[in-house]
């Protein structure tokens, strides 16, 4: 037998053996399919995790920019208002501009606000950190806003312009005025806390 | 999955046990898969993946594998192609491995020394040496059913 007879033999042979690869090609696919994540679901976690990191960065940021007094304004807003915790509230004016007189702010601050286009919800006194200040609720167009006012005394802790900030939720604008500090506080727009400081600076 | 079909016939070959080559073809994929950046395009696609095949079966300690000849008996029942596949799937099996693997790759597969040489990693003169010994060994393993062959005329 040649070697051409041979190998023909042994290939015919061979050749006519039955092969049945479909096992074989499911389980590669299924572990392929198992191991693969592909390139750009790879980049896009990639991108998502240097956007929320860029977030929380920037938002750690503004926090310490924002002056203390601002965060606690924030906060008090969120739970008194947004949560509604149950307090007692003064509601007729003249009782609230006795209050703030009690507590050195001018009591025709209270009305002057008004003036500007905001409804006198209620008022009472409460902390921001350890610093007593009147908090007076307004509202305009079914929203509601807290400001905050404490006489300024010889501290100065914002500058004279209006200045914006963000906590959290909560969207705020602040001030000081050579007699008060005043902290405006919306929970929905930037843009209408600021237009509200933005009025009361000009009657404060 | 091209090539599938020859690394699953030669696996077989090799490993003697089904279940075993498909899990030696089930590795040679995923690992081609793997490593298909190490592929250069325009290089013989084939040739490698029989290279990565042959790696995995020396490199995962799989033992060479030689059946033990279990004879096969003459059955006038059982079809003359059926007889003569078994015949030789026992000579194949009765050779080494590495004369088995050259052969297979040069006679079914259809490489070239050269090609072998890449795939095995060895001399070309190994593979022919190799090659001409399995001939040789199969040779005299089928000698008696090429008599008998001979003797119907089967290789006119």
């Amino acid at each position: 037998m040649t070697d051409d007879e041979l190998d023909r033999r042994v290939r015919a042979a061979v050749l006519s053996e039955q092969l049945d690869t479909s096992r074989v090609e499911l389980a590669v696919r299924n572990q392929i399919r198992q191991r693969y994540i592909p390139g750009w679901a790879v980049a896009a976690a990639a991108l998502i995790a240097m956007l929320a990191a860029s977030v929380l960065s920037y938002r750690t940021f503004l926090r310490e920019q924002t002056p203390p007094i601002c965060v606690a304004a924030a906060h008090d807003h969120n739970h008194e208002i947004a949560n509604g915790q149950p307090r007692e509230w003064l509601s007729s004016l003249s009782a609230i501009q006795s209050l703030a007189s009690q507590q050195g702010v001018p009591a025709e601050a209270v009305p002057a606000l008004v003036t500007t286009g905001y409804r006198l919800e209620r008022g009472r006194l409460c902390f921001l950190g350890t610093q007593i200040f009147l908090h007076l609720v307004y509202s305009k167009d079914g929203e509601v806003f807290s400001v905050y006012l404490r006489p300024r005394g010889s501290e100065s802790p914002f500058d004279g312009s209006v200045r914006q900030a963000s906590v959290d939720s909560e969207e705020l604008a602040y001030f000081q005025t050579a007699r008060l500090l005043a902290v405006f506080v919306d929970e929905q727009s930037r843009a209408k806390a600021l237009a509200f400081a933005r009025a009361g600076a000009r009657v404060l | 999955m091209p090539h599938l079909g020859s690394l699953l016939r030669v696996a077989r070959r090799l490993t003697v046990q089904s279940a075993s080559a498909e899990d030696l073809v089930q590795d040679t994929m995923l690992l081609a898969w793997r490593g298909f950046h190490q592929f250069q395009p325009g290089s013989n696609a084939r040739a490698w993946l029989f290279r990565i095949l042959l790696n995995a079966f020396y490199g995962q300690g799989r033992k060479a594998s030689r059946a033990e000849p279990q004879g096969v008996p003459f059955n006038q029942h059982v079809r003359p192609a059926a007889q003569e596949a078994a015949e030789i799937a026992e000579a194949l099996n009765a050779l080494s491995l590495e004369q088995r693997s050259v052969f297979l790759l040069a006679v079914v597969e259809g490489f070239t020394c050269q090609e072998i040489a890449g795939i095995l990693n060895v001399p070309i003169g190994t593979v022919m040496s190799r090659l001409s010994r399995a001939r040789e060994e199969l040779r005299k393993i089928l000698a008696p059913q090429t008599k008998a062959m001979e003797a119907k005329g089967a290789f006119r």
